[in-house]
């Protein structure tokens, strides 16, 4: 048995080497140092499986004071690195546009960091996981976003990727310093940087609720530029579409899962004020009926697959929030609030990397990333048109799907709660989502191809796509494993606030 | 003359946040944007060391949390600057502006 800190070790050490034989090495194609990151990855997911769980009662001052290994960090852990290696996938088969937009004297020189910057962030994730202070959490934090920087604007080639990197710089800065001058003012408060004893020091704080709720919506609006909620939405359509479409598809997995592991984190001690919950809830409540309602009308005039899929994102925020704001007052409640966000999430990673991944190798074969430009994809390509289609069957909520089942534990969640409202908006967005996401199945199977040759399709990208379809129907017909990975949790927050 | 209290400290860094976040708001040079955001995190610094300070234990120390806190948040503005001005930079050799109008390519 080893230590959980292992894990990121390894991911970083791997980062570092990779690195060094990028600049040490005289071939050209870097493929290979792509394949060598997906083959270790999947070792140090396997590894993390057998890593020995923290100790229920730290000694103070130790390490597992900053970092827990509970269940729903391993599983966060997890989903981390699952992304990192499909992204990879969808990086290798992305090349040849990534060596087409970087001016270099020889072609595919100057990619080779593009297969190894997701480690780091991958290491980030997977920090951001276990974080249980909030300079940990700050620190994890950036090296995801820094490292999102530079993927974002990766292509210097291409004006929209420069200009999406420039956009996503300016609103991460902006969001990094609402986020910190939060964290300050929370410090200011109780004198604590740990989540546990943040959560003492606030409930037994008398008479400053204005203070309370001003570090809390500052930190909120931090993190509201993070999980894309509304208002706070405005760099997503244009950063989604410019970023090359792997980085896209990481952004909108990794760094949604970071954003609302962290919400639930940093929002648990707040909840605990009793004269406060009622107002951050309402609060909760306003900003998921509001990223409900834009990301899924927004998305109906969408004739951009990646647009599309960037608004459809702000939506699958709302329904996530949606979860967040019908959290019970009674501070056990986050528990089960965790278990669904975690399983949505887990869903929401299957179907849209899936997406992402078929959108990359069909858009390359297109010329174009239109949702005209996937007219008759079903006779070019069978196996990809039927990936989509069952992505987008997920991402709609059909049933039988892992979708479906992450939207009915979320919509249990507001019955449970007497949220009617949202139960009233979360039926109806769904609808728009089935004209949207169906909207693009229709142009696949009943639409005439312009171009009816074949597509190929790399052996390892078939083999992870029949992975992504399958775990869709696995979990969404038995969820039972993820949910059970989820809740076996004892309760770590309150074992370490002595 | 009056010593100075948490609150004035307070007051000046909470002018700096606001001083920088008007600035991202309605400057149009994305260098100048950027420095406004950097203000903003120095805004959070002086914040803290200023909590750091008053917040006196009972072995009469200020509470070092905080300032530990503050050499995380220089060490992430600086790597934060570094990556940013070298997108600004390719920014500017492929478009000859740093300018907000002039990147609007991608449709809002």
């Amino acid at each position: 048995m080893f230590a959980p800190i292992t894990l990121e070790i390894l991911v970083l050490a791997l980062g570092f080497i990779l690195l060094l034989a990028e600049s040490f090495s005289n071939s050209t194609s870097k493929r290979s140092l792509a394949k060598i990151a997906i083959f270790c990855l999947g070792w140090v997911f396997a590894f993390s499986f057998f890593v020995e769980s923290a100790p229920a009662h730290p000694e103070p001052g130790s390490f597992w004071n900053f970092y827990s290994a509970d269940t729903v960090s391993m599983v966060f852990k997890r989903i981390a690195l699952l992304t990192t290696i499909i992204v990879l996938v969808m990086a290798l088969e992305y090349e040849a546009v990534l060596a087409k937009n970087i001016p270099s004297a020889r072609t595919g020189a100057g990619t080779g960091e593009f297969f190894i910057l997701p480690l780091f962030t991958c290491t980030g994730l997977m920090l951001l996981a276990s974080a249980m202070d909030l300079v940990m959490a700050f620190a994890a934090l950036e090296l995801v976003t820094i490292s999102f920087y530079v993927l974002v604007a990766y292509m210097r080639g291409s004006h929209t990727s420069l200009e999406a990197g420039v956009k996503y710089l300016i609103l991460g800065a902006l969001s990094t310093g609402f986020f910190v001058y939060g964290i300050t003012w929370i410090f200011g408060l109780t004198g604590e940087t740990h989540f546990a004893k943040i959560a003492l020091k606030l409930a037994a704080l008398q008479g400053s609720d204005t203070a309370i709720l001003f570090a809390l919506v500052l930190v909120l609006v931090g993190l509201g530029f993070k999980v894309a909620a509304v208002p706070f939405q405005s760099w997503v359509p244009d950063v989604y579409q410019g970023a090359p479409t792997p980085v896209t598809a990481f952004l909108s997995v990794g760094s949604k899962a970071a954003g609302f592991l962290l919400l639930l984190r940093v929002l648990e001690p707040f909840l605990g004020v009793a004269a406060l919950s009622s107002k951050i809830l309402l609060v909760l409540t306003v900003l998921a009926g509001a990223t409900l309602i834009f990301g899924n009308l927004a998305a109906l005039p969408q004739n951009n697959l990646k647009r599309l899929l960037a608004y459809s994102s702000v939506g699958h925020a709302g329904y996530l929030l949606m979860a967040i704001a019908c959290v019970g007052v009674a501070p056990s409640a986050l528990g089960s609030v965790g278990s669904t966000v975690g399983f949505y999430l887990f869903a929401y990673l299957l179907m849209t990397l899936l997406s992402f991944l078929i959108l990359t190798i069909a858009s390359q074969h297109t010329k174009g990333e239109e949702i005209q430009h996937f007219n008759g994809l079903s006779r070019r390509s069978p196996f990809l048109a039927f990936g989509l289609l069952v992505a987008m069957s997920s991402l709609a909520g059909v049933p039988l799907t892992a979708g479906f089942y992450g939207k009915f534990l979320v919509f249990a969640q507001a019955v449970n709660a007497h949220q009617w409202t949202l139960l009233a908006l979360g039926t109806v967005t769904v609808g728009a989502g089935f004209y949207f996401y169906l909207r693009v199945v229709a142009a696949m199977y009943w639409a005439e191809p312009t171009d009816s040759s074949p597509i190929h399709v790399s052996g390892l990208s078939k083999f992870v796509i029949a992975l992504l379809v399958t775990g869709i129907f696995v979990f969404g017909v038995n969820p039972k494993p993820v949910l059970a990975a989820l809740q076996s949790s004892p309760a770590p927050l309150a074992a370490t606030a002595h | 003359m009056n010593p100075l209290t948490l609150n004035h400290y307070l007051l000046a860094s909470g002018l700096l946040f606001s001083l920088g976040f008007a600035g991202v708001m309605l400057r149009r040079n994305i260098i100048t944007i950027f420095m406004c955001l950097e203000l903003m995190l120095n805004a959070a610094n002086l914040s803290l060391v200023a909590f750091s300070r008053f917040h006196v234990g009972m072995d009469g120390l200020p509470n070092y949390n905080a300032q530990v806190l503050v050499f995380f948040i220089i060490t992430v503005a600086a790597a934060e600057v570094a990556v940013g001005l070298a997108i600004i930079v390719a920014l500017y050799r492929a478009r000859q502006t740093t300018h907000v109008e002039d990147i609007q390519s991608l449709k809002f």
